[in-house]
């Protein structure tokens, strides 16, 4: 066996590695149990998650979801976790949203567009540039998000939907016969 | 009721040549009670248990009902195992009007029933709110025994049944000015929701559920 290290040991300060890659675009990083947490704006988002994917080698998107923190203003808080398999290394994207849109990933990591669809599905987020964002979970044509914190769990008219199918099947049948 | 009990066996000039004596009804029922075919609608943990039901350790063809088919058009028994959305609401509707009549339908397990767990948005908080069940199985998820049970009592249901009266339906039988008096019993129609049963979005309890109203018998002194 050679002297070296083995590649899986525990990076020392797993800051610096990464730090160097997001350069002059403005950031805030803290720590949390769970990590290193980039804190960015909105409109450096796609900066910084492109640099990192390019300069820093992170290679994989694990997921991208949302935060309501309602009542409070602004309520939605982003995040985008990504991990490096090169040098094993996570580091998690928070983007407190002005508003209800945000740039998409998409174009970084395609496997993210069923996750931009599902935060669009639960939160109402809207991603720009997303090239097909429908609902993911819920059925077209619902009018609702549910997990936002203002949604009852008990849902809204939960099935008008298929009553309004199931009228429509009905006045059909009616008709051919 | 009639049996199936062979008659004139005793006597001289039958004997050999055995021939049965019933009323149709009752040969119809026991015809179509023996041998039901199933179509299991598997929607989660309970669709593992009905495996365990249609294979050989607890042999659904002891009771004439084994031979499940993947296509509601030759099934005539639809088991709605597990938890039902209202996404697939549509779907599960959709089988129900494809199986021919007559047709029979066992909600397996407590999600089917009535929600379970889940009281959510998402979740169709009881099947008898789209379809007309005819047996609840309790359970999360119901041990095989006990849809083995739901069938048996469906079986003694479909005996109980006028096949005719199943044909026509509830809607046309004949009513005099004052009423026939008497109960038209329909073995496969939803019962009407009492106020006991209010849930605070319950969507069984409002009143476009498009079933047709219980008729209303009006007695005059």
């Amino acid at each position: 066996m050679s002297e070296t290290t083995p590649t899986n040991a525990p990076q020392a300060p797993a800051g610096p590695r990464w730090a160097a890659a997001l350069g002059a675009l403005p950031h805030c990083i803290s720590n949390s149990p769970d990590g290193a947490v980039i804190e960015v704006e909105v409109a450096h988002l796609h900066a910084v998650l492109a640099a990192l994917r390019d300069k820093a080698q992170f290679e994989l998107c694990t997921f991208v979801t949302c935060i309501d923190h309602y009542p409070a203003e602004p309520r939605f808080a982003l995040h985008h976790q990504l991990l490096s398999l090169a040098n094993n290394d996570r580091v998690r994207v928070r983007c407190v949203l002005p508003g209800e849109s945000a740039p998409t990933c998409t174009d970084l990591w395609p496997g993210a567009s069923y996750m931009e669809r599902e935060c669009f599905d639960m939160f109402g987020v809207r991603f720009e540039g997303h090239r097909d964002l429908r609902r993911l979970l819920m059925p077209e044509g619902y009018e609702h998000h549910p997990l936002r914190k203002e949604f009852p769990h008990q849902g809204i008219e939960p099935d008008r939907l298929y009553r309004e199918w199931d009228r429509k099947r009905r006045e059909g049948w009616t008709e051919e016969a | 009721m009639g049996s199936l009990k062979p008659v004139g066996a005793e006597s001289q000039e039958s004997q050999g040549s055995g021939f049965f004596a019933t009323r149709a009804d009752f040969l119809i029922n026991w015809s179509r009670k023996n041998s039901l075919w199933p179509m299991p609608l598997g929607l989660s943990c309970c669709g593992i248990e009905l495996m365990g039901l249609l294979g050989p350790k607890f042999d659904l063809a002891r009771f004439g009902a084994e031979a499940a088919r993947f296509t509601p058009r030759q099934c005539d028994l639809l088991i709605v195992a597990g938890t039902l959305t209202w996404k697939m609401a549509q779907a599960a509707r959709t089988i129900y009007d494809q199986m021919p009549d007559p047709k029979w339908v066992i909600a397996m397990g407590v999600c089917s029933s009535s929600g379970g767990m889940y009281d959510s948005y998402a979740v169709v908080q009881g099947v008898d709110s789209i379809l007309p069940v005819d047996v609840y199985v309790p359970g999360c998820p119901p041990r095989p025994d006990a849809v083995i049970d739901a069938l048996l009592k469906l079986q003694k249901k479909i005996e109980r049944e006028d096949p005719l009266g199943r044909l026509v339906g509830p809607t046309v039988a004949p009513v005099g000015e004052e009423g026939t008096g008497e109960l038209v019993f329909q073995p496969n129609h939803g019962l009407p929701k009492g106020p006991w049963d209010k849930h605070a979005h319950d969507p069984k309890s409002r009143e476009d559920l498009g079933d047709p109203a219980p008729r209303k018998t009006e007695v005059k002194p």
